[in-house]
């Protein structure tokens, strides 16, 4: 008996962290600063684009040989995984955006599209770069130089998700298995609708 | 008879048994976005020898460089770090793969393109080489 309930209080203090392996939901959604960025292929990425659509904006550097790749790679996984769950209009626009414009200004537009043709990627001015990492409460750090003139640039490896309304809501987390991505979406989804209506 | 001959062969080509000891299997070079000059290969190693084995660099044709890296998870912060070593025990099979250990292909010659092959030469501690054939392909990620 001892070991039934000790089980079933397992069971209960377990499954909101089981649930929330892929994502964590904020307590409260944060309001994000002005910011402005276009690509050259007029696209554009600023607080006006992230209304009435759900946005997924990683932060990452184009000289990233794996984290960077492997992340966009099962996102859009995760995209196609939403695709099958939630209406055409809620499957989230996914945004790259790279901490390292001067290295990868003038490639950044052919980023994303390598990953879906959808996804877009952005860089541009620092001031901006900084605002938005800030206000998602992420991270990037550019590292000195090796021999050989590479220099890696660390960054946040969680995704932040913005909802309709233009606020942050949730960061999504490695190791971003496809689906249990989706459903965390879609949990958050629905919860955003509930405290909506 | 037969020991005295496989023992003259060791003599003769010592680094030819070596070889043996040490199997890559599942190469890959994902394809990479267009005009990224920084991409990956993976590949897994096995070590069907008797002592540890030890790789310390790769060199891939068509690339000015490679480095064997390991991406960590630190706090939140996706880092890499340079593998000076990488071990792989008697009998022990290693696996660089997306997320974790990776050889950095840096500067390449001409873009990638599918289905091409990369050749990767593995350099070990004890002098040793292992050629290894890497197909190009674009990776499908599903749950």
């Amino acid at each position: 008996m001892k070991q039934l309930v000790a089980f079933l209080l397992w069971m209960i203090a377990a499954a909101p962290v089981t649930a929330q392996v892929q994502g964590v939901k904020l307590d409260e959604p944060v309001e994000l600063p002005a910011f402005a960025f276009e690509n050259g292929i007029g696209e554009t990425f600023n607080a006006d684009t992230l209304q009435d659509q759900w946005t997924i904006v990683m932060f990452g550097f184009l000289s990233c040989p794996d984290v960077c790749p492997f992340t966009m790679g099962n996102l859009e996984a995760t995209i196609a995984e939403m695709g099958l769950r939630v209406r055409p209009d809620n499957v989230p626009k996914v945004v790259f955006l790279s901490v390292d414009p001067d290295r990868d200004a003038d490639l950044i537009s052919t980023y994303a599209k390598f990953f879906h043709p959808d996804f877009q990627s952005f860089t541009g001015d620092r001031t901006d770069i900084d605002a938005l990492i800030e206000a998602t409460d992420s991270f990037y750090r550019l590292m000195p130089a090796d021999e050989d003139g590479y220099y890696e640039v660390q960054h946040s490896s969680s995704v932040s998700v913005i909802a309709p309304d233009g606020t942050l809501r949730a960061k999504l987390q490695p190791p971003f298995d496809p689906g249990l991505t989706a459903e965390f979406l879609s949990q958050l989804q629905i919860q955003y609708r509930r405290e909506a209506s | 008879m037969k020991p005295v001959l496989i023992g003259l062969v060791a003599a003769c080509f010592p680094a030819a048994l070596w070889a043996q000891d040490i199997t890559a299997t599942e190469a890959v070079v994902p394809l990479a976005p267009p005009g990224v000059m920084t991409h990956a290969a993976y590949l897994t190693l096995h070590n069907t020898g008797q002592g540890t084995r030890t790789l310390i660099g790769v060199q891939v044709d068509g690339y000015a460089m490679a480095h064997l890296h390991s991406s960590e998870d630190k706090n939140g912060v996706a880092t890499m770090s340079v593998l000076h070593g990488l071990e792989i025990g008697a009998g022990q099979t290693v696996t660089l793969e997306q997320g974790g250990m990776h050889i950095m292909l840096m500067h390449p010659a001409a873009p990638l393109t599918e289905g091409a092959e990369v050749a990767l030469t593995l350099q070990f501690a004890n002098g040793e080489t292992v050629e290894v054939t890497a197909p190009v392909k674009r990776l499908g990620y599903g749950s």
